[in-house]
C-alpha cells in the first residue's frame, strides 16, 4: 500500500515544495486517496481551531434531504502565516469542497480544496500529511 | 491513476494560494556566543515526513547518499515533470523489517491521540523551531504542540534516568559544529510521518552548522543496531524566518479525528 501511494504521487509529478502545513497524523490514517468526494453544501460552522480547521457543510441532494458533512483542513498557524483569517468563509457561504473521505464511512472528509462560487479558494493548504498532492512518500 | 488525476485537478484548484514566496533570508556571518556559532532565531524547516526522500533541488532534504535505490521508486517526477531522485531503502535487520512491513498508521499511531511525537519525528515536523542558546546550555522550542527540549553544551556524560520520548541529550562542540549525541529512548515512537520505525536502542547523533546568518546546515544519523544494520544519516537545511514568531499549539485541542474515533491511537507501537 505504502509503495502503491508512493508511485501514484511519483505519476503525479506536481508535488510541490513550500506546503505550509503539516498534520498531527498521517492522512492514510484516517482517509481513503481511492475515495475522492466533491460536496456542494451551505457552510454552517468553522472551527478555527488546532491541530485542523473543521469546516461543516450542509449537502442537499435532489430529493431534499440535507447531509451534515465535517471537512478538515489546515492547521490554523500555518494558515494563518499563509494570510487566511476564518473570516475567509462565513456561515451561510455556498462552497464546493473538494477532499478525500474518512475511512470510516462516516460524513467526514479532508479538503484539498474549498471553493466559493466565483472560484477563489479560500484556506489553501490543507494538512501536509502524505495525502493526494502532499509530499509524504514521494518526491518532492 | 484515476487517483493522480483526481489529484491533479484538485491542486491545479489550491496552486494560488501556495505561491507566497518566502522572504530572503538575511545575509551576514553567523552570530557568536561564548566563541561558538549561536544558533539562537526563529527556523523554518523542511517537512521530513519521510527520510528515504532526496528533494528534486538536491539540497533541501538529502537522504543517506550511501543507501541503495529502492528501484521501485527509479523514474520518479518531482515538481514541474523534472525527474525526482529515486528513494532509498533503509538497512533493515529483520527485526526491523518486520517493524516496517506491520506498519499501518490506519491501525493505529500514536500521533492520533497526540502523544509526544519524539525527537526525530518533532525535527521532521514543518512546524517552526526556536533556537535559544546561552554559553551552557541550547533549549528547543517546537512549535509542534509546544514541546521543548533543553540540554548541555559541555559533552558531560549522559543521565541514567527513565527512558522517555525525546532521549536523553547531550551538546559539544566539534570546532564550530554542534554535536547533539541522544540516547535513552523509550521505543514508542516512530522516526517520520511514514511510519519509519526505532527501537529503545536508537542513538541519534545531530550535527549543527551556522555557515552564515541566514541558515542552518542540519545532519542527523540514525543509529539503532536492533533496527538497522548499520547507521544511517539525513541531512537538511533551516532557514531564518525573523518575520515570523512562534505561535501556540495545542493537538489536544479540538482533536475531532481522534475524540471521535476517525483515527486510532496507540500507546506503544512498534512493539
Amino acid at each position: 500500500m505504502k509503495t502503491k501511494f508512493t508511485l501514484a504521487l511519483a505519476g503525479l509529478g506536481l508535488l510541490l515544495s513550500a506546503l505550509p502545513a503539516m498534520a498531527h497524523h498521517s492522512f492514510a490514517a484516517e482517509f481513503d486517496s481511492n475515495k475522492p468526494v466533491t460536496l456542494k453544501g451551505t457552510v454552517t460552522k468553522i472551527d478555527w481551531m488546532n491541530p485542523h480547521i473543521w469546516v461543516y457543510v450542509d449537502v442537499k441532494d435532489e430529493g431534499g434531504s440535507v447531509a451534515h458533512w465535517q471537512c478538515e483542513g489546515g492547521p490554523p498557524n500555518s494558515l494563518t502565516r499563509n494570510g487566511w483569517t476564518k473570516d475567509a468563509l462565513k456561515i451561510g457561504d455556498q462552497v464546493t469542497v473538494e477532499g478525500f473521505k474518512a475511512k470510516d464511512g462516516t460524513n467526514t472528509c479532508n479538503s484539498r480544496s474549498v471553493k466559493l462560487p466565483d472560484g477563489r479558494s479560500v484556506f489553501a493548504g490543507s494538512a501536509d500529511d502524505g495525502g493526494p498532492g502532499r509530499r509524504s512518500g514521494g518526491a518532492q | 491513476m484515476r487517483f493522480g488525476l483526481t489529484a491533479a485537478v484538485f491542486l491545479a484548484g489550491v496552486l494560488p494560494a501556495f505561491t507566497q514566496p518566502a522572504p530572503k533570508p538575511p545575509q551576514g556571518p553567523a552570530p557568536k556566543i561564548n566563541g561558538k556559532p549561536d544558533f539562537s532565531g526563529l527556523w523554518q524547516r523542511p517537512y521530513v515526513p519521510d527520510m528515504t526522500v532526496t528533494t528534486a533541488d538536491g539540497k533541501t532534504q538529502v537522504a543517506d547518499p550511501s543507501l541503495p535505490n529502492d528501484p521501485k521508486t527509479e523514474n520518479m517526477k518531482g515538481r514541474n515533470g523534472q525527474p525526482a531522485p529515486p528513494r532509498k531503502l533503509l538497512p533493515y535487520t529483520p527485526w526491523g523489517q518486520q517493524q516496517w512491513d506491520a506498519y499501518d498508521a490506519a491501525k493505529g499511531d500514536y500521533t492520533g491521540s497526540c502523544l509526544p511525537f519524539g525527537l526525530m519525528r518533532s525535527m521532521n515536523s514543518p512546524d517552526p523551531i526556536q533556537i535559544m542558546q546561552s554559553n551552557e546550555f541550547l533549549s528547543l522550542l517546537y512549535e509542534q504542540n509546544t514541546w521543548f527540549k533543553v540540554f548541555p553544551l559541555d559533552g558531560r556524560k549522559h543521565r541514567d534516568i527513565v527512558p522517555t520520548w525525546f532521549g536523553d541529550s547531550v551538546g559539544r562542540w566539534d570546532g564550530d559544529t554542534l554535536v547533539v549525541d541522544t540516547v535513552n529512548f523509550n521505543g514508542k515512537t516512530r522516526l517520520d510521518t511514514n511510519g519509519h520505525p526505532h527501537s529503545e536502542q536508537l542513538h541519534i547523533i545531530e550535527r549543527f552548522q551556522r555557515p552564515d546568518l541566514g541558515h542552518i546546515n542540519y545532519e542527523v544519523t540514525v543509529d539503532d543496531p536492533k533496527t538497522f544494520t548499520r547507521p544511517w544519516k539525513n541531512s537538511r537545511v533551516f532557514t531564518l524566518r525573523p518575520d515570523w514568531e512562534i505561535m501556540e499549539y495545542s493537538c489536544e485541542e479540538n482533536n475531532k479525528d481522534f475524540l471521535e474515533g476517525h483515527i486510532k491511537g496507540g500507546i506503544n507501537p512498534g512493539k
